[in-house]
């Protein structure tokens, strides 16, 4: 700051050594202050990004390295190296798709009942609770439980034969469901897991969304004779929208990319994602090609690579129909009222204005008329 | 000009703490010395070697700090996995970016394929172990076909039969573990015999026999000598040796407890009423069943025997990658870790069973007693199940992924009950071809 002053108050030698230098500083430095973000950027995003693409074209082993351009190989009748090779692999194997179904079914599994839940939930911490920081940390708490810890409780939870839910369900004489067995079931408890730790935070994203909604709109709704439930549905949900949209793709992203509860779910024993691949997920998927089964001679991890480019590509499909469904949700469904009553309200508006301007023409007129004639009474 | 001092005290601060950053992780010879000008060695292993200090969960021989006296020159710092395969990312990462993470690593049996596949990459060890002993197959296991030894042999798993003696009893079976062993048959053992025992068992009791297929299939698969792969690299797990065992073992499916190892369901049934009355019993499952039934449970015995002849299941090895600083001071300490002497004092520790016939023969081993087991002399049982050992299985490099589609196709048939035997077998048939 002082240099630069100096600068300014030397423009005697603009020529200057010191003066070039201050430019140099007062031209670059908002760049050197930002840099330290775009250079991590780079190192731990950008490169792995680009360079997952290169691998992903490879014949890449974890533990040889590369080998050459990918070779499809025998699943689908191709020596030939190409740069294809890999994804058309995966595409040939049964087990990706599975893991694609399974992927998508736990995260709407998983997904819709949370953000329902958490709206729910925000709205009730809104209203005028006792204690209210305490039933909010309650809501955060399961947050707090790190992932791992909770699909470990879990899986001993639903565990096929001892299982806590297993033994209630019993209990009632009902019969054990082999949470293991089945693909859905599975799916149900694995959601279980995700909805158990993410509802509370989401639900604590929608409150401070609500608390930003100003009062008065809520306090008009009411003196207009609206309900609770028809506040909340006609005035906070639409003005919750960006939140919406957020949290919605925030959880689209976590929960096709969910690794940690299927991966705990299968309690240590050795197939993860079941015998039958019933709860293999993508990223599941992807660490066991790559990291688990690694054999030699094998191109896992360009294949790895491959499969992560897939996953990326959908959840960007994803995110793009999640954002267009929930615009046209909070909004969309009422852009056509909308309309003709922007219409009219225009019209209205507009009437209202040449009222107004033909009453404010007719007082200046007025007032004109009386200006005109009171100077001469008073002279 | 005081502020850009400032600023340059800072920048050199940084500079400093990245350059230690540095060191940590790459590969100067800055990292193999510590400011003591110790030589420091760094080991990966996972579960419990037994090397470190004796601690409730780990118990262990406190073996680094006896190198460390013996040599004075020498710091090692150990880092241990919570389990085999997170272990093994370590390693496939290190090994593959070349870095020299860890100057020894402990190698399951499950890695030793792709370490062999790789032999450049490790050191020969031949020069340092010499005064060692190993059982042969122990040998033959770490060395490549080239007759290079890279992999020390650490311990073996060789597999004797757990029985719960007051299920026997219960059940009107011997419960003396030489009269288990000879109503299987002694050594002429065959699985039919244990088969028909269990056949029995189960119509007296309606009791599951085993506890899952898995675990006999764990057992049944060492046996063979080239079971899924040949050495010249054609794939038979789809031929008639592994289909009839197949057919044999799914053929028992009511005497199963229709559990996967390992599962909380698996060990949550060690100490039920109405639980598995056998296991296969690879040396170290005794520290499980021990964990899963609790130290003061008492029924658990084992008997001399291994159905269908003797197996090895699991043991590792100690490897010292080419890429480390301290290669000779690495395979040094290696060729001590798995010297007789310090196999005696794991075994005693943590119960790692030794692969070195020298240890295998001294009292300390022989004579161990284990009371949870009913007072069996596990020392010599072990030891006599190890001498049964006959075959060692060819694992080619693709072993492993076949055998995990083998145990997939079980577990549809034995624990979610989905698939008949058949239709298990054939999706085994495509996942196979699949993996190519």
């Amino acid at each position: 700051m002082s240099e630069s002053q100096d600068v300014t108050q030397r423009k005697t030698s603009p020529n200057s050594w010191r003066s070039r230098m201050g430019i140099v500083e007062w031209k670059a430095s908002p760049y050197l202050y930002i840099a330290p973000f775009f250079l991590l950027f780079a190192v731990v995003g950008l490169f792995p990004l680009i360079y997952t693409v290169y691998v992903a074209m490879r014949q890449y082993n974890t533990l040889t390295g590369d080998a050459g351009w990918a070779v499809c190989g025998a699943t689908c009748a191709d020596t030939q190296a190409s740069w294809l090779g890999n994804f058309q692999w995966v595409l040939h194997q049964e087990a990706f798709w599975v893991a694609l179904r399974n992927s998508v079914s736990i995260f709407l599994l998983s997904s819709v009942p949370q953000v329902i839940c958490a709206l729910l939930i925000a709205w009730i911490l809104d209203a005028n609770l006792k204690a209210k920081t305490f039933w909010r940390m309650g809501v955060l708490l399961p947050y707090v439980v790190a992932p791992s810890a909770a699909g470990i409780i879990f899986s001993q939870i639903f565990s096929d034969r001892m299982g806590a839910v297993n033994a209630l369900l019993q209990a009632i004489g009902m019969q054990p469901i082999m949470w293991h067995g089945s693909a859905f079931w599975s799916h149900i408890a694995i959601a279980m897991i995700v909805n158990f730790r993410w509802t509370g935070y989401n639900a604590l994203i929608f409150l401070a969304a609500m608390q930003a909604i100003p009062r008065d709109v809520i306090e008009a709704a009411v003196v207009d004779g609206a309900g609770k439930w028809r506040t909340f549905r006609s005035v906070t949900l639409p003005m919750l929208r960006p939140t919406l949209i957020f949290v919605i793709i925030t959880s689209t992203i976590g929960g096709l990319q969910i690794f940690d509860e299927p991966q705990l779910f299968h309690n240590a024993a050795s197939a993860g994602g079941g015998v039958n691949n019933q709860y293999l997920t993508v990223s599941l998927y992807l660490y066991k090609l790559g990291f688990v089964n690694v054999t030699v001679g094998q191109p896992n991890l360009g294949r790895a690579a491959a499969v992560a480019w897939f996953l990326f590509i959908i959840i960007v499909l994803v995110t793009i129909l999640n954002f267009w469904l929930t615009r046209r949700m909070s909004s969309g469904s009422h852009v056509k009222r909308d309309k003709t009553a922007m219409k009219h309200l225009k019209q209205r508006q507009e009437a209202e204005l040449l009222k107004a301007q033909r009453s404010g023409a007719n007082a200046r007129i007025a007032a004109q008329a009386a200006s005109a004639t009171q100077p001469s009474e008073v002279a | 000009m005081s502020v850009s001092k400032k600023v340059l005290a800072s920048l050199a601060a940084g500079a400093a703490v990245v350059s230690f950053a540095g060191c940590g992780g790459s590969g100067d010879t800055a990292s193999s010395t510590n400011s003591d000008g110790k030589v420091v060695i760094k080991v990966q292993t996972f579960n419990n070697f037994g090397y470190g200090k004796s601690t409730a969960e780990r118990p262990g021989a406190d073996l680094w700090a006896a190198y460390e006296k013996e040599h004075p020159n020498v710091k090692i710092e150990e880092t241990v996995a919570s389990g085999s395969d997170d272990a093994r990312s370590a390693f496939n990462t290190a090994i593959s970016s070349g870095s020299d993470a860890y100057d020894v690593y402990a190698a399951d049996i499950a890695w030793m394929p792709s370490i062999l596949a790789m032999p450049d990459k490790f050191l020969d060890l031949s020069s340092y172990v010499k005064g060692n002993d190993w059982l042969d197959w122990k040998t033959e296991g770490g060395t490549t076909d080239s007759g290079k030894l890279i992999g020390a042999g650490n311990d073996i798993g060789p597999t004797a039969l757990c029985y719960r003696s007051d299920l026997f009893a219960k059940a009107g079976l011997p419960t003396d573990r030489d009269e288990v062993a000879k109503m299987l048959g002694g050594d002429n053992a065959t699985w039919d015999s244990y088969f028909k025992a269990g056949e029995e068992y189960t119509k007296k009791t309606g009791l599951p026999w085993y506890d899952a297929m898995g675990g006999i299939w764990g057992t049944m698969k060492t046996q063979i000598k080239e079971a899924y792969v040949k050495k010249d690299g054609t794939v038979v797990a789809t031929d008639s040796t592994v289909k009839n065992l197949y057919n044999q073992l799914t053929a028992t499916t009511d005497m199963s407890a229709h559990l996967t190892q390992w599962s909380d369901d698996w060990n949550a049934n060690f100490k039920s009423d109405s639980g598995f009355a056998t296991i296969m019993c690879p040396a170290w499952l005794v520290n499980n069943i021990k964990g899963n039934s609790g130290e003061d449970f008492k029924g658990w015995d084992v008997a001399d025997v291994t159905p269908g002849g003797g197996s090895n299941q699991g043991g590792s090895w100690l490897v010292v990658p080419e890429t480390s600083q301290v290669k000779t001071e690495a395979a040094k300490l290696v060729a001590w870790l798995t010297a007789p002497e310090q196999q005696v004092a794991t075994f005693k520790a943590a119960a790692q069973f030794p692969s070195s016939p020298t240890a295998l023969k001294n009292s300390e081993v022989t004579d161990k007693v284990d009371s949870f087991l009913n007072n069996a002399p596990t020392g010599k049982i072990y030891a006599n199940r190890a001498d049964a050992v006959k075959v060692i299985p060819y694992t080619g490099s693709q072993y492993y992924d076949i055998d995990s589609k083998l145990g997939d196709a079980l577990g549809r048939v034995d624990v979610t009950k989905e698939q008949t035997a058949a239709q298990s077998w054939q999706q085994f048939v495509s996942d196979v071809k699949a993996l190519s």
